[in-house]
């Protein structure tokens, strides 16, 4: 039944998927923590017309179904453009700015928590606004940020599984390539799943302890 | 320092919109302070005494009047106020210390990032600050690992830690205990001997008696009147001071 795991041309298929779902989560996750804090930060300080824009990127990006905004990026954009991108390069950028639309709700909630007191602090000792969000807020914040994330990690590696639709070779494209190739249906899925599991469990109870390591000490009764 | 003819109101949002409420918190405030005075505003609660400090120190900004720090006026547009509030120490009644830092990252933070000290210079002078409100023990304690007393220490030393020009202090005991207001206090005391800028908001008759040269009867948004604690003591000149007098003497007697 699984003998296929065996076979050097079928075991090379999972792992180069395996890189593929692994490379477009983990910069998925990275872009989208370093927009979703820029649109955090300019959703609390920023101007109604930003704070505007803001709310119609986010609405779009979690109302609209993943498969939609990849086939939007990979088919429609460069036709209109009339450009030819790169699909892995669009894949990326897809699932940051998708994750973005999330991370940036998770980072204004740890910021608010912390906002009021930490930055009369920050300023009363000469700080700019800036130096403060630096050394004070975001510390903080992504230390109280952690858990989420570790969710949002767990959802966008699942949903990296869209990219076998738009031609690009990952971990999902392997089982059905493996698939055709074998006619086994039951233990293909099962591998392929399993190793899901294996990954995003392993990934978050890595979280889990930089999570416990990070805490700052007493701080967590205060957060309850 | 002098702050002339401050106002600053704010809105309080109610459940409907009928209900949001605005607050007159400082009405035409006007108050001076010298190198080497130690000025003590004192008053009901809910009068405005935090706004007003707040104002002085530039963390809210005035909605009329001029805020002066020596001849710089920093209520005029395009002064850099990141540069004047490093010369202005501020310590708060609920204490704000960097939760992620430990006592000594608290005072090192802003010599680092403000004054622009190298590493070893910037840890010898936060140690010096620690040691000046005796809480070396704690260096590397964070804040929510020190009681009140201490934390508010190492607020203090925060705010001293650049050799402000003058120390503005916002109930700095009110959140504790009497017993961790003592050893505050004595803080406060040996930083008055060494002839520190200050004004404080509090109401530690004892310590005003023995400190202040100055004390500020503050109501309802505005300033009733000034004299030195004697006057407080004796016979001020209001009755509303006068009854605020009787109230809290009596508090403190009792």
């Amino acid at each position: 039944m699984f003998e296929f795991l065996f076979d050097p041309k079928y075991y090379t298929w999972i792992l180069q998927g395996l890189s593929l779902t692994i490379e477009i989560t983990l910069f998925g996750v990275l872009l989208g923590l370093a927009i979703g804090t820029l649109l955090a930060i300019e959703d609390i300080y920023g101007r109604k017309l930003s704070r505007g824009a803001i709310a119609v990127y986010v609405e779009f990006f979690r109302g609209s179904p993943l498969f939609v905004q990849l086939f939007l990026a990979v088919y429609t954009v460069p036709a209109i453009l009339n450009l030819r991108i790169d699909h892995y390069l669009l894949a990326f950028l897809v699932f940051g700015l998708n994750s973005a639309a999330y991370q940036k709700g998770y980072m204004k909630g740890a910021m608010q928590t912390i906002l009021d007191d930490q930055m009369s602090a920050g300023l009363s000792v000469g700080m700019s606004k800036i130096q403060t969000l630096r050394h004070v807020i975001l510390p903080q914040a992504y230390r109280i940020v952690i858990p989420s994330w570790t969710n949002e990690f767990c959802s966008l590696t699942k949903s990296t599984a869209t990219v076998a639709f738009v031609g690009l070779f990952d971990l999902v494209s392997a089982g059905i390539s493996i698939r055709a190739w074998t006619y086994q249906i039951l233990p293909v899925w099962i591998v392929i799943g399993a190793i899901y599991l294996a990954w995003i469990t392993g990934f978050s109870k890595i979280m889990d302890i930089i999570y416990e390591r990070k805490k700052i000490p007493g701080v967590e009764l205060l957060m309850q | 320092m002098e702050a002339k003819n401050v106002y600053k109101a704010y809105r309080i949002k109610g459940d409907k919109k009928e209900d949001t409420k605005i607050v007159q918190a400082v009405k035409d405030v006007s108050l001076q302070i010298h190198k080497g005075d130690i000025k003590l505003i004192f008053g009901p609660s809910g009068s405005g005494k935090s706004t007003f400090l707040r104002c002085m120190a530039m963390l809210d900004f005035p909605d009329k009047g001029e805020i002066y720090l020596g001849d710089q006026c920093l209520t005029k547009p395009g002064v850099d106020l990141n540069k004047a509030r490093a010369r202005i120490g501020f310590v708060f009644q609920h204490i704000y210390l960097f939760r992620h830092l430990t006592a000594l990252g608290n005072v090192e933070l802003a010599l680092r990032q403000v004054l622009k000290l190298p590493k070893e210079e910037a840890r010898k002078r936060a140690l010096a600050a620690l040691a000046e409100v005796k809480i070396t023990d704690c260096c590397s304690k964070y804040p929510s690992q020190m009681s009140g007393g201490q934390a508010q220490r190492v607020g203090i030393a925060r705010a001293i830690a650049r050799n402000p020009d003058i120390i503005l202090l916002d109930e700095p005991t009110s959140a504790l205990d009497p017993e961790l207001t003592g050893e505050v206090i004595d803080t406060l005391r040996d930083l008055a001997k060494e002839g520190t800028t200050m004004l404080i908001v509090s109401h530690e008759m004892p310590f005003a008696k023995e400190v202040a040269e100055e004390m500020i009867f503050y109501d309802q948004g505005t300033i009733l009147e000034t004299g030195p604690p004697s006057l407080f003591f004796n016979a001020p000149n209001t009755d509303r001071a006068k009854q605020f007098m009787t109230r809290i003497i009596n508090r403190t007697t009792r």
